[in-house]
């Protein structure tokens, strides 16, 4: 096919229409805005590519090339939705993607050509149908991104000190400032980057919620465990936590049905330095001092180029450790450990755990 | 001697839409305005569509057709040849062929879909075998004559077809070409008439069915000299392809008619495809030895709108009669009638109007015509 500019851009709209209506639909049903974002950006990286590559550099297009150029479309759209945290999930997106695209190639390939006679030799054209289709299209995406907009979740950027407990009961992100007192997360979504929480009960608790990132948090000084998840989905990284004797300075438990990371992280004292306790994680690249990392009670997860005084894989548990390093390892109460160019002092494996290497 | 018109009668027909002509051009216009649900008469001298081309196929033993899956006369590109055989063999190769565009429907296959196409489009029940000799201009459409002689007599009893507010002319090419210093040459035979091979064969010309030839007589086991000015040029189509879509079409229309005739007479150059499969070992030269006992000439055909009657007296360029983008002749189509032209005559519209694709995109503008005015 060689497609005019306009045909480029009239069967792109037109075929964008449908998967628009969808992402609409699906927003509303899920309460969530990127099917919305993910379809805006589809349609916008499209027509992009349209104007300032297609159009100049292919004047004619074999069939075939859809293939690659649907790759390219692919790559950029996803990277282009990390970058503007554009949260859909991996495999939702995929589909989301591959459908819009396979939607594309039948009514560009059959149903624009049996539909309209002249579609092939107009160079793709579709006179009053693509007017119509690109106002739908942006009368659509306008409507929906502007309520998106209106109702996304707010950015709080703290200044200074804040007396808290705070809570966070509803979906937003929370970025920078000092709380005295502690922070409390109740809503999903809920992200706080870069905030140092001094002192409170628990540094930062999170209550059976989901999709929560802390990011860049430094934790001091609190009574009991710095960082406190029950039943949650919780993603921490680069954090410092100091945490008292007799505490966890970070703790994740309850929640099996739910994926949480901890990575990179800095923790320093309390009685273990990372706990995860009843749940799946993975737990990767952090350092922890003076305490040790611990995988128990029928915990799931693994533990990948960690650095910690003791690591223990307990009750019932089962573990993948991976280049780790730490002075002792300990299998017990039934656990499965399988482990890899690990570096440990003194190992101990109960009698009925199990190490496979 | 010369003939004279004698009286003249009109019929009482009085349809809208006409085409002249019974060929592949004729069917695929036919086939265009029933899909706009169009009556149209149909005035030719052959009631099957194919036949001429069918001829010339069986005489160059073609097996496979140039064109791709969108080479046929029905007015929609899809579902095209490729997805038809797809479904009829169950197999998915033709599409992925086509897909690569490396798909080169049979002729049988073509030929079949021609016979369904003649058929789907009501054809036979508006075709009239009537050789139409002049197109008459008259106010908001035309009368076409027929010529009859009258018996024993050289006068000719004019007979009048019509009137029709849009016409058609599909009338294909003037007739084969044959080189003049040839003409009288007992071995000559051209290659789109139905023959045999000698043991030492001069194949005149370096297109399509030059190269076609070249594997014919080879195959039947004679030597071949392919006689020829220049060298051909490789190529999958008739033309590259953008041209046959309005975003090649569109700078083509706006060249100037100096520009447009050089360019069509690039156009013209023999072309063949690409790939291995017309590798064929022949003697070259660029005149006809002396010592062959057959003479091949495929050159096509005769070029040239002043060779068709019917056209011969519309304002050309250089051979090629000037035409609308539309494919309509300016000084005679206004708001309340058409005349167009289609086939090979219709280049100045379409540089590849000689394929089905350029009849194709004659027969979708003429059939907006008649059903816009």
């Amino acid at each position: 096919m060689s497609y005019t500019l306009r045909g480029r851009l009239e069967s792109r709209v037109v075929a964008a229409l449908l998967p628009v209506a969808v992402a609409a639909g699906l927003a509303a049903a899920l309460s969530a805005w990127w099917p919305v974002e993910l379809a805006a950006l589809m349609l916008g990286v499209g027509v992009a590519l349209d104007l300032s590559a297609y159009h100049p550099l292919l004047r004619y297009q074999p069939g075939w090339l859809a293939l690659p150029l649907g790759a390219i479309e692919l790559a950029l759209v996803m990277g282009l939705a990390v970058a503007l945290d554009v949260r859909a999930p991996l495999g939702a997106a995929l589909i989301f993607f591959s459908s819009s695209w396979l939607w594309a190639q039948l009514l560009g390939h059959a149903a624009f050509p049996l539909l309209r006679a002249e579609y092939g030799e107009d160079g793709g054209e579709l006179p009053g149908a693509g007017d119509a289709a690109a106002a739908a299209a942006v009368i659509v995406l306008a409507l929906t991104g502007g309520v998106a907009w209106a109702t996304r979740p707010p950015v709080v950027h703290l200044h200074g000190v804040v007396q808290g407990p705070l809570l966070l009961n509803r979906e937003q992100t929370l970025v920078g400032g000092v709380v005295h007192g502690g922070i409390v997360v109740t809503a999903d979504g809920v992200t706080i980057r870069g905030t140092t929480v001094i002192g409170g009960d628990y540094g930062i608790e999170v209550r059976e919620s989901r999709r929560v990132t802390l990011e860049r948090v430094t934790i001091l000084r609190a009574r009991e465990d710095g960082i406190h998840a029950r039943r949650s989905a919780v993603t921490v990284r680069d954090c410092t936590v100091v945490a008292r004797p007799g505490t966890q300075g970070i703790d994740i438990s309850f929640a099996l049905h739910e994926h949480s990371e901890v990575s990179a992280c800095n923790v320093v004292g309390g009685r273990s330095g990372i706990e995860i306790h009843f749940t799946m994680a993975a737990v990767h690249d952090n350092v922890v001092t003076g305490s040790g990392i611990a995988l128990t009670e029928m915990s799931m997860g693994s533990l990948e180029d960690n650095t910690a005084n003791a690591i223990a894989c307990s009750d019932h548990s089962i573990c993948e450790l991976d280049g780790n390093t730490a002075p002792s390892f300990s299998t017990t109460f039934g656990s499965e450990a399988k482990i890899e160019g690990n570096t440990f002092g003194r190992t101990t494996v109960s009698a009925d755990s199990v190490i496979v290497r | 001697m010369r003939c004279t018109f004698g009286s003249a009668t009109l019929s009482p027909v009085s349809e809208s839409c006409a085409i002249i002509g019974s060929g592949l051009a004729a069917l695929t216009a036919k086939a265009a305005l029933a899909d706009a649900e169009i009556d149209a008469v149909v005035f030719g001298d052959q009631p099957d569509p194919a036949a001429a081309w069918r001829v010339r196929a069986a005489a160059i033993r073609q097996t496979h057709m140039r064109s791709e899956s969108d080479g046929h006369c029905r007015p929609r590109t899809f579902p095209g040849l490729a997805v038809r055989d797809t479904l009829r063999k169950r197999d998915p190769w033709p599409l992925l062929l086509s897909v690569t565009d490396r798909y080169r429907p049979s002729v049988d296959a073509f030929l079949a879909d021609v016979d369904a196409v003649r058929k789907d489009s009501a054809w036979d029940a508006s075709f009239r075998q009537a050789r139409i000799a002049e197109i008459r201009p008259i106010a908001g459409g035309f009368l076409l004559g027929q010529s009859p002689h009258v018996p024993g007599t050289c006068r000719v009893r004019a007979r009048y077809e019509g009137p029709f507010k849009h016409v058609l002319v599909a009338t294909g090419h003037p007739g084969l070409n044959l080189p003049p210093e040839l003409a009288d040459d007992p071995r000559v035979v051209h290659s789109y008439e139905p023959h045999e091979y000698g043991e030492h064969v001069a194949v005149v010309g370096a297109g399509m069915a030059a190269a076609t030839e070249w594997r014919n007589a080879s195959a039947a086991g004679a030597e071949v000299t392919s006689v020829r000015r220049r060298e051909p040029l490789r190529r999958p189509l008739n033309l590259p392809r953008h041209l046959f879509t309005k975003r090649g079409l569109a700078a083509y229309h706006r060249l100037d008619p100096w520009t447009r005739v050089s360019f069509l007479r690039e156009l013209s150059a023999p072309s063949y495809p690409p790939g291995r499969e017309w590798e064929v070992r022949v003697h070259v030269t660029q005149c006809v030895p002396d010592e062959v006992d057959q003479v091949i000439c495929a050159t096509g055909f005769v070029q040239g709108a002043q060779h068709e009657p019917l056209l011969a007296s519309l304002p050309r360029q250089d051979g090629w009669i000037e035409l609308s983008p539309g494919a309509t002749v300016p000084s005679l189509t206004d708001d309340t009638r058409t005349l167009a032209v289609s086939g090979v005559h219709a280049q100045w519209a379409f540089p590849a109007a000689d394929t089905l694709a350029g009849m194709r995109y004659v027969a979708h503008r003429f059939a907006r015509r008649c059903r816009t005015r």
